[in-house]
């Protein structure tokens, strides 16, 4: 009997189209969508050069020193800017057709012309900043020890650090996973269809199909069972392959751990099944109703957990710390993330009990509700 | 008895759906459950087979209490729900197939049943179609098929030709005498009285929730003063003239419809009501077309007993 059931489930749900649009290939595009959006966020942290220019006047070819600093920082791959040494006409044109983040003129002190404020501005600034208070030290010192010259520019050049960073973990910190993994956990909550599938299936108060399902001779919690085995087991298989794109198609890292990731995406699948279920087995009303409910969690629980605005994963826990707890999709993300960054796996069993607790409790839920026997109307 | 119904109340809040029916279905015939829509055809067959609570009252099947657990009974019974019951992802055969598969563990044996069905539902043109692409006719049949194909003793059909086209009516019903007479017990509801008329054995008319009436088909008939319905086309009749045509013998009731100019006339039975009437309509010179006589119907029965037809 198992083996009838299972097998005849397995069909009717792979040729379910529009739920396997959902449940494999909606989470395949929104991987693909990720990584173009998201792809250049790590390069974006590497620096530029910025494009300036230098006024050539009287008083830049006299300055020297300046001339000298300037060149210094604008060239070798390491340079600082890209500078361009210009008259002021040509200097005004190229910052007005924003070639140039800003120019520098020297006249009786060293002056900075922008049309805007952003970061290639304030580190322009900080540069012209730190020239001056080194040269006005430099001044005062040579003023009262001329003697110092050669140990002062010695150490002009040098810069002591008094802070080093020390990784808390062996993996680097990855912002854009973060994304990916509340994908995933998006996408177990999307299990959902399944789950509520296998009760409008065999609930009589819900489709005449049940109805007649429930006059054969067949156990209704056996057969519930059976016909959820096949649900998990696709739903299952949708995740892995979404977890196979995700790690050799788009690259995303999962750390070293695979044993435990395959585990938090079973975990995470049989939670998304029974959701469904237990929606659609409590919730007294039309089937539009429920996807409604089940849609609405997924996607609310996604935003939580940081998939839309990452900041806001953080602005929950640190607000309202319960409800990262009580969203499924949040402690699913946390524990693909656990797994990838901590050493410890603390945080990652705590999220794993809680996710057990949720399976148990909508497990629980189906049982009261599917063993009634006999219903008020069907 | 194979189903015995006894005192069965079954409320929706204030609504009574059942009210203390009584019905009792023996072996081998083809029972017929007739009322209006809404009478309680479906509530009762539900509560016969354990999907509907009720309130209070007995039910048994094989002479067993019938229970959400009584497996045993279950295996006997086939059920065609009124809703076509299928699977849209299967095809014909394996609609058929899975469902026989829920009472018939052998491979072999359910092969059988299952290619005896399609033959007997007139379905092997179709066995790799899905139910989106079948017509409402062959819809209906494979909803048949599904029912029986693990060859109960017992087959509940409730209104199973809703919506279905005359050929397939006349089909499903031909094929359902057929099963009968392979020894098959068949209950089967309907507001179509000419269907309950043409294949039940014995019939019960239930209104409101209650019985109001059960026996073969002539028995019912008896039941009522009418013993034949005349219809006249005529093309116009004074009221004095009604008046005397219900004064002639045996005449229960005249009613004359001028938009359609039938004349209705009903009288109990007798051998020479047609020629009675006839020979008034000559002596008074009323111009008359088509004339018609027929038995009373299972609907002139409903008509008599609860004022209103079986289709209002």
């Amino acid at each position: 009997m198992f083996a009838h059931i299972f097998r005849y489930r397995l069909k009717c749900l792979l040729r379910d189209r529009e739920t396997i649009f959902w449940t494999l290939v909606f989470p395949l595009i929104l991987a693909v969508l990720f990584n173009m959006a998201f792809s250049n966020l790590n390069k974006v942290e590497g620096f530029s050069p910025i494009d300036i220019a230098v006024v050539d006047n009287r008083q830049y070819q006299e300055d020297q020193y300046f001339k000298m600093t300037l060149k210094e920082v604008s060239q070798g791959d390491d340079r600082l800017f890209n500078l361009v040494v210009v008259s002021e006409d040509e200097a005004n044109k190229l910052l007005n057709e924003n070639s140039i983040a800003g120019y520098i003129v020297v006249e009786d002190s060293v002056k900075l012309v922008v049309n805007q404020t952003g970061i290639e501005q304030s580190i322009i600034k900080s540069f012209l900043d730190n020239y001056i208070q080194t040269l006005s030290a430099v001044n005062s010192i040579l003023t009262l020890n001329p003697a110092g010259g050669q140990e002062l520019f010695n150490e002009l050049g040098n810069r002591y650090q008094y802070i080093r960073e020390v990784p808390i973990a062996k993996a680097e910190p990855n912002n854009i996973l973060l994304y990916f993994y509340s994908l995933i956990a998006m996408a177990c909550l999307y299990g959902s269809f399944f789950g509520m599938r296998e009760i409008n299936d065999t609930q009589p108060n819900i489709t005449p199909l049940a109805a007649r399902i429930n006059t054969a001779p067949v156990h209704k919690l056996k057969l519930f069972i059976y016909s959820m085995s096949a649900s998990i087991l696709i739903h299952i298989t949708e995740i892995f392959i979404l977890l196979l794109f995700l790690r050799f198609v788009i690259n995303v890292d999962f750390g070293t751990r695979t044993v435990y990731v395959i585990l938090t995406a079973i975990v995470g699948s049989v939670v998304g099944n029974a959701f469904g279920a237990f929606i659609s087995a409590t919730v007294k009303k039309d089937e539009n109703l429920k996807i409604g409910i089940s849609i609405c969690v997924s996607m609310v629980g996604s935003f939580l957990s940081g998939m839309m605005y990452q900041n806001m994963k953080y602005i929950v826990a640190k607000k309202m710390p319960l409800l990262s707890y009580l969203n499924p999709v949040n402690l699913l993300t946390d524990a693909f993330y656990c797994l990838y960054y901590y050493d410890s796996l603390e945080k990652y069993a705590l999220n794993m009990s809680i996710l057990l607790i949720f399976i148990l409790a909508f497990c629980s839920g189906i049982y009261l509700m599917v063993r009634r026997r006999k219903y008020a109307s069907i | 008895m194979i189903i015995k119904v006894k005192d069965l109340v079954k409320r929706y809040d204030d609504l009574v759906a059942l009210d203390h029916l009584s019905l009792s279905v023996r072996e081998g015939e083809i029972f017929g459950l007739l009322g209006p829509n809404g009478s309680g055809k479906t509530t009762a067959i539900n509560c016969i087979l354990s999907l509907l609570e009720y309130d209070k009252g007995e039910i048994e099947v094989f002479d067993k209490p019938m229970t959400p657990e009584s497996y045993d009974i279950k295996r006997q019974i086939g059920i065609v729900m009124q809703n076509v019951a299928v699977y849209n992802e299967l095809t014909v055969y394996e609609n058929i197939d899975y469902f026989c598969g829920l009472y018939v563990q052998d491979k072999t044996l359910r092969k059988r049943y299952v290619d005896e069905a399609i033959e007997f539902v007139e379905l092997g043109d179709y066995t790799k179609f899905y139910p989106k692409k079948l017509s409402g006719g062959l819809l209906r049949r494979l909803n048949i098929a599904c029912g029986i194909a693990h060859k109960p003793k017992l087959i509940i059909l409730d209104e199973p030709t809703v919506g279905v086209d005359p050929q397939s009516r006349n089909r499903i019903l031909e094929g359902i005498v057929e099963l009968n007479k392979q020894g098959v017990t068949i209950v089967y509801t309907s507001h179509y009285m000419e269907e309950v008329e043409q294949i039940c054995t014995r019939i019960v008319i239930i209104d409101k929730g209650k019985a109001i009436a059960a026996g073969t088909k002539d028995e019912l008939k008896k039941m009522i003063s009418m013993g034949e319905k005349i219809t006249v086309e005529t093309y116009g009749i004074s009221p004095e003239q009604l008046s005397t045509l219900k004064k002639l013998p045996n005449i229960l009731s005249v009613q004359y419809n001028g938009n359609s100019r039938l004349l209705i006339i009903k009288s109990k039975e007798g051998e020479n009501n047609l020629e009675t009437v006839l020979d008034f309509i000559k002596r008074e010179g009323i111009q008359y077309g088509k004339i018609y006589s027929e038995l009373p119907t299972l609907n002139d029965v409903f008509l008599e007993i609860t004022g209103k037809d079986l289709r209002d």
